[in-house]
């Protein structure tokens, strides 16, 4: 369950080494146990230069990849999770957990109370995921509301001694670094009732509670007879509860209209205590399934001190919001483009923005642009060949509009155009960017009167919706797309 | 010295930091553990200065104290520091307590005669125990996070010394009824009883009434703490979570103990305590206890798993990779007997749901991935250890996790995999069928996809590499498939034709496929190399491709395309790359085409390198029999697998005309002993371990006591065949034994040329007796009387007892002096006379034999002689 040692890189790709060890902390003892479980497989944890290096190299984040390498690039050489083994000094260090994020590299290895050869299965080494979890945990500490450098570089100096307060021997004691750095502010607790580890202190103050869903809707539409359009909404019900007490009580219960479109595949906040068993087998994955069950869906839990998300789930809305087609083709030396977009009737027609970017990948830049928009105003990014056409905050009462026109590039520049994977040849697609205040998709709401709260005081409730889009593409329907599986079934 | 400033303090910790061996290495580094300890109890330093002192205590104690009796000198150090500190709030206990444990456990100082552990424990456990331990341990406003800290040493000490805390098991759960930091206590408790459960299942005992409370241990009551194991050094260091598959067989084990009713209810009681209030533990401490309590009670008697059941729910609805994966454990450790089928299934869709959760980071997709296709199911159908689909997860519930050419490489190799898994199954049913066939069509878009993306000029290798992964997943998981294989097998052959530049790629893929997708592969490759013209700029990736996939078949296209391109050759590494197509087909008996090649090469190259090498192949294939030159030119199987195919052939080229070391692979023996000639011979017997040519063997003689010997040549050795005996003649300087050092150089049937080193031969004394020229029939008296009268004076003359075993006077003589008796008559006297080269004599007169020995009279005109006469005869009677 313990991690034999933890580190942070920063990727600083166009450097030599192409990375700087930002942090890292071993734990000697967890050490000494690993050398007597791991016999003769056992090796040492490297030193932090010779782990940044293997490591990178392992990642391919190294900027040398112009030569096959086979150590690397051999195609048995396959990894299919974040766990790596590492060539260092002679030997392999295995299992090394490690994941890039925002630039960061996330790295640590488990301790794995047994003999390293044969290796294990992942599933069965309990250091895994609490690996993971530390990571994750560190990862939210520097990144959650962090603005700029210098305060991350704050955080970063304050690391070593909240590792020392939750992971003081490579065991983890809680993922939540914020919630040990509140705690060496606040003042001790010494109230006999037992007091929860994953909160710090009590709340004194005026009680309320904020309530706040928000919807993501991503699409994939194609326009095409043989493959079928997907959208799916991923919702996120954050909560912060000030409430005083220990242990205060709350419930919260999420109602869906009349035609609103059932919740599926929830998960819940470790704090949310019971679970009604409909909720818990609501999913999408099983497609036959009975999702008859449209709430209230009921959430009782202690709070924690912090913001926290109570639950995450995901549903599927008869109608994706705005369904639109895209039709791309080169004529020449010029595209011909055409995109069409209609937003559905049953959706709240006041964005807060609504953009449709168009970009064009493994081209030159844009030379020139011919064009005409029924509704909006229409952006050219000439050296990022990107298109932005700008809808504003509703569509007109058609719910209907169309751009098209031509544009034409320059040759393409190896060095400067970023390649794409995905855009090659004359697949293309049109991205959608908006925001609705106040709605959700699916019609998911948090009844203020339905809160029920158990402890001092009638705290002031506050709700709040919102929906986004996220992943939103229409692809050119005149050329191959990438398509899931489920969209080839029908 | 006096105490480091804060910044000399930080830049020596940063350069600790950057390279621990340096630094230690370096000139501060021996003083360092001294110069830390004492600057700890320095009032010019702040407390976040000695706090960063300690926490490099926590990472490098090896290194500032390196053995046991300076890590205990250390942990007493840090414990006086402790104490001494003013009652005032600080910074520095926490790490003062966290410090002393790390450098006991560390230094391997923890045990039964370690003062410092004997303050340590004492102190942890008093601080757990919420007691008051004075003034000196700050204020009221500090003692819970000291009590924490506490249990948190204290649980460390048991996991590095198991059993350590049995005996505190009783008063530790005592603690957890009363106030208390909940979380800390209940993970030293569940630590403490797992051990426990194990130790006493190993030795087949009781609980011994360990979990009823007992009184905390006092400075004058007997020592709680548990040394036995620790005696036993690390062989008892017990997995908290041991793997699942050592698990099964070690559970006979565990099932052995079963505790009385008492204490069954007793311990269902702890677990039971432990449990209702994990709520209050954070996920991932809630994930340990899970595990701990899981593989503690895991084939224990009467402790129905049901305990855990309530938790379940709760726990399944999470987002916590933690608490799922400790599910999961659960699963592996009770299967059926806590998750009914209904259970498994519900498991896995929340499993299969959360692979694939747009809320969870991609990591944690890929993780319960790989929990699916190595789920612990209640009734595996598959081979344990190898990834497979649950039984209960069809395709249906798989649909969203298959891969797209959106994902990102390592969840679209998960996921590919997946794909293969489902594809490989046993369709019967008719909509099964179908189901087979759109996937299998799913699958061959997609790696027609991954095609495209590879075959991009300017493309980052990544994708090609990824291009490959996939083939290689799919040739793997799919090899009897045609229906699969052969639109992969048109794919590649197009990605080739699109980028030769992967050639590297294509090499390493038909290095590790089998037949089924690497033979056709091979022979397509092939043709849409020879179809080129070998003019264009692709020409190096062309010849490392044909190098690779050429082969004995249609060698007249190979040929045809090598002349055409040999001319466009002309550089070093071009011609090199065309020769090791030669050699490709050297290995593959080329023909008389080839031959005309090699030496039109010899002639053409521009490179006197590439003209050698023609020249050589051409010879190796004029003069060499199939099977040697594939012998000569193949790669050796002790070579280690090296990074390019084209280095491995020129290693194993190398290795045919160098000579290895090697283990012997024969044996030499001294045999019967030869009196002809004018010289002492060893015939020497020989046996082979394997077939050996062209055997030279080499002699060396220690003390350079003979002339140096000459090598002996043996054409060919085959084991279990006898071999001719060898002759080796000697010419002693002087008349005394020695040993022949000996190596042999031979060739091994693989073509190898091996140099050994065998054992030393002795060579005897009497390996050196020649015999006299015989005298005529009746001389023989007077001509030993003659001899034995010009030994002296300048000689020796003696007398040694040679003791006579059972066989008697006349069975001796017969074995060993036969061919030196001059004259005779037995049994009353021998006259022996023997020629020692190169030039002296040993005379010896063998009287009458007494009972148990016979007297012999011996004259040497060699002083030198006379100790190894003596030695050699009273050695006889031993020898026979």
């Amino acid at each position: 369950m313990a991690q034999r040692a933890v580190w942070l890189i920063s990727h600083e790709p166009g450097t030599p080494v192409c990375g700087t060890v930002k942090f890292s902390r071993r734990y000697p003892t967890v050490e000494k146990r690993a050398r007597v479980f791991n016999g003769t497989s056992y090796m040492p944890i490297p030193e932090d230069g010779p782990f940044l290096r293997a490591l990178l190299f392992e990642l391919r984040l190294s900027d040398d990849d112009k030569d096959f390498v086979e150590r690397r690039d051999s195609c048995s050489h396959i990894n299919k999770t974040s766990v790596y083994g590492l060539p260092v000094g002679g030997g392999e260090l295995w299992p090394v957990v490690a994941f890039l994020k925002n630039g960061m590299i996330y790295a640590s290895v488990p301790l794995v109370e047994q003999t390293l050869s044969p290796r294990p299965p992942l599933i069965s080494i309990s250091g895994i995921s609490q690996g993971f979890e530390l990571l994750f945990g560190v990862q939210d500490f520097l990144y959650l509301g962090q603005k700029n450098d210098a305060e991350l570089n704050t955080k970063l100096s304050q690391l070593p001694d909240l590792l020392l307060q939750t992971c003081p021997f490579g065991t983890l004691l809680d993922t939540n670094l914020q919630n040990s750095l509140d705690n060496t502010n606040f003042a001790s607790v010494t109230q006999p009732q037992k007091q929860p580890a994953w909160k710090a202190g009590t709340y004194k103050g005026k009680p309320q509670i904020s309530i706040s869903i928000t919807e993501k809707v991503k699409s994939m539409q194609y326009d095409k007879r043989d493959v079928a359009d997907m959208w799916q909404v991923i919702g996120a019900v954050t909560c912060k509860c000030d409430l005083e007490g220990i242990m205060p009580s709350v419930t919260i219960s999420l109602s869906l209209p009349t035609n609103g479109s059932p919740l599926q595949d929830i998960l819940v906040h470790p704090c949310v205590t019971s679970l009604d068993s409909a909720i818990l087998t609501s999913s999408s994955i099983d497609a036959m399934a009975d999702s008859a069950f449209s709430g209230p869906y009921k959430f009782p839990f202690t709070p924690p001190l912090e913001s926290f998300n109570l639950c995450y789930y995901t549903s599927q809305v008869p109608v994706p919001p705005i369904l639109g087609f895209y039709q791309m083709q080169e004529e020449e030396v010029q595209l011909k483009i055409t995109v069409n977009l209609k937003l559905h009737e049953s959706v709240k027609n006041n964005f807060e923005f609504c953009e449709a970017h168009i970009p064009f990948y493994n081209r030159g830049p844009v030379t020139h642009v011919e064009y005409k928009v029924s509704f909006g105003q229409l952006e050219v990014f000439r050296e990022k060949s990107l298109l932005v056409w700008t809808i504003g905050q509703k569509f007109p009462k058609s719910m209907e509009i169309t751009l098209s026109g031509t544009v034409t590039f320059e040759a393409k520049n190896h060095e400067k155009q970023t390649f794409d994977q995905i855009c090659i040849g004359g697949t293309a697609y049109v991205k959608l960017h908006f925001k609705i205040l106040d709605y959700t998709l699916t019609g998911c709401y948090a009844d203020q009167h339905s809160v029920q709260v158990f402890a001092s005081g009638k705290p002031k409730i506050s709700t709040h919706r919102k929906l986004i889009s996220s992943d939103y593409y229409i692809w050119n329907s005149k050329a191959p797309a990438p398509v899931a599986y489920r969209s080839l079934l029908l | 010295m006096g105490p480091l400033s804060r910044e000399a303090w930080a830049q020596r910790l940063g350069a600790l930091r950057a390279s621990p061996s340096a630094f230690m290495a370096g000139p501060e580094g021996e003083s360092l553990g001294r110069d830390l300890l004492s600057d700890l109890r320095s009032d010019k330093l702040t407390e976040q200065t000695k706090v960063s002192l300690l926490a490099l205590s926590l990472e490098f104690p090896a290194q500032l104290w390196p053995d046991a009796s300076a890590a205990e000198a250390a942990a007493t150090s840090l414990l006086d520091t402790l104490v001494l500190l003013s009652p005032r709030p600080s910074a520095l206990r926490r790490p003062l307590l966290l410090a002393a444990t790390t450098a006991l456990v560390a230094g391997g100082a923890l045990g039964p005669t370690s003062g410092a552990s004997g303050r340590l424990l004492p102190l942890l456990l008093g601080l757990a125990a919420g007691r008051d331990l004075g003034p000196g341990f700050g204020p009221v406003s500090e003692q819970r996070p000291l009590q924490a800290t506490a249990c948190e040493c204290l649980r460390e000490l048991e996991s590095c010394q198991p059993g350590l805390l049995g005996g505190c098991l009783g008063l530790l759960r005592g603690l957890l009824g009363r106030e208390g930091p909940v979380q800390p206590l209940s993970l030293l408790v569940a630590l403490v009883l797992r051990n426990i459960l194990v130790a006493q299942a190993r030795a087949g005992a009781s609980l011994r009434g360990l979990l009823t409370a007992g009184d905390p241990p006092t400075g004058d009551g007997p020592c709680p703490w548990d040394w036995t194991l620790a005696e036993e050094g690390d062989i008892h260091l017990q997995p908290q979570a041991p793997s699942w598959l050592a698990a099964e067989e070690g559970e006979h084990g565990l099932a052995a103990l079963e505790p009385s009713p008492e204490e069954a209810r007793e311990l269902r009681a702890t677990v039971a305590q432990l449990l209702d209030a994990s709520y209050l533990l954070t996920p991932v401490a809630q994930a340990q206890l899970l595990w701990l309590l899981g593989w503690g009670l895991r084939g224990l008697r009467g402790q129905p798993p049901t305990l855990f059941k309530p938790q379940l729910v709760r726990l399944l609805s999470t987002a916590q990779l933690t608490l799922l994966h400790a599910v999961v454990a659960l699963k592996a450790a009770f299967g059926e007997a806590l998750f009914t089928a209904q259970d498994e299934a519900l498991l896995l869709h929340r499993l299969t749901m959360a692979a694939q959760h747009p809320a969870l980071p991609p990591p944690t997709h890929l993780f319960y991935l790989h929990c699916l296709l190595s789920f612990p199911e209640n009734w595996p159908l598959g081979p344990v250890g190898e990834e497979t689909t649950p039984l209960l997860l069809g395709p249906r519930l798989c649909q969203g996790l298959l891969p797209s050419l959106l994902h990102d490489p390592m969840a679209l190799l998960a996921r590919l995999h997946l794909l293969c898994l489902l594809c490989a199954e046993d369709q019967e049913e008719e909509e099964e069928k179908g189901q087979a066939e759109s996937l299998q069509h799913y699958l061959e878009e997609l790696l027609a996809g991954l095609q495209r993306r590879a075959a991009l000029a300017g493309g980052p290798r990544a994708s090609a590499t990824l291009c490959f992964q996939a083939s290689y997943l799919v040739a793997h998981c799919l090899a009897g498939q045609p229906a699969v294989l052969t639109p992969l097998i048109q794919g590649l052959a197009r990605l080739y034709q699109a980028r030769p530049a992967l050639a590297p790629h294509f090499v390493d893929l038909l290095d590790r496929v089998g037949p089924e997708l690497g033979e056709p592969l091979r022979v397509v490759l092939w043709q849409e190399v020879v179809s080129e013209t070998g003019r264009d700029v692709a020409l190096r990736w062309h010849l490392q491709m044909l190098a690779k996939v050429a082969d004995g078949g249609a060698q007249s296209v190979t040929l045809r395309f090598l002349q055409a391109a040999a001319s466009y050759c002309t550089d070093w590494g071009l011609q090199q790359a065309l020769l090791g197509v030669c050699r490709t087909l050297l290995r593959a008996r080329g023909g008389g085409g080839l031959a005309d090649l090699l030496q039109a090469l010899a002639g053409q190259l521009e490179d006197p390198d590439g003209r050698d090498h023609a020249r050589l192949y051409y010879l190796l294939l004029a003069n060499l029999s199939g099977p040697k030159l594939a012998m000569a030119l193949g790669p050796s199987l002790a070579a280690p697998a090296l990074a390019s195919s084209l280095v491995a052939e020129n290693q194993g080229f190398a290795a045919a005309l160098t000579v290895q070391e090697a283990p012997a692979s024969l044996r030499l023996s001294v045999g019967p002993r030869r009196v002809e000639g004018p010289s002492p011979v060893l015939e020497l017997q020989v046996e082979a371990l394997q077939p050996l040519y062209s055997l030279e063997l080499r002699f060396r003689v220690e003390g350079q006591l003979y002339e140096p010997l000459g090598a002996v040549h043996v054409p060919c050795l085959c084991p279990g065949r006898p071999a001719r005996p060898l002759l080796l003649p000697l010419q002693p300087r002087r008349p005394a034994p020695t040993r022949l050092g000996v190596r042999a150089l031979y060739t091994t049937p693989t073509g190898l040329t091996c140099h050994a080193q065998l054992p030393p031969l002795p060579v005897n004394f009497a390996d050196l007796f020649l015999p006299f020229p015989q005298p005529p029939e009746g001389a023989g008296p007077g001509f030993f009387e003659e001899l034995w009268a010009t030994c002296l004076p300048e000689g020796a003359e003696s007398r040694v007892w040679c003791p006579l075993g059972p066989q008697g006077l006349e069975t001796l003589v017969s074995h060993h002096l036969k061919p030196f008796v001059v004259a005779a008559q037995p049994p009353a006297s021998y006259c022996v006379a023997i020629r020692l080269p190169p030039a002296s004599r040993l005379l010896l007169r063998l009287g009458v034999a007494q009972a148990d020995g016979v007297s012999v009279a011996l004259r040497t005109d060699d002083w030198a002689v006379l100790p190894l006469a003596g030695d050699y005869l009273r050695g006889l009677s031993a020898a026979a």
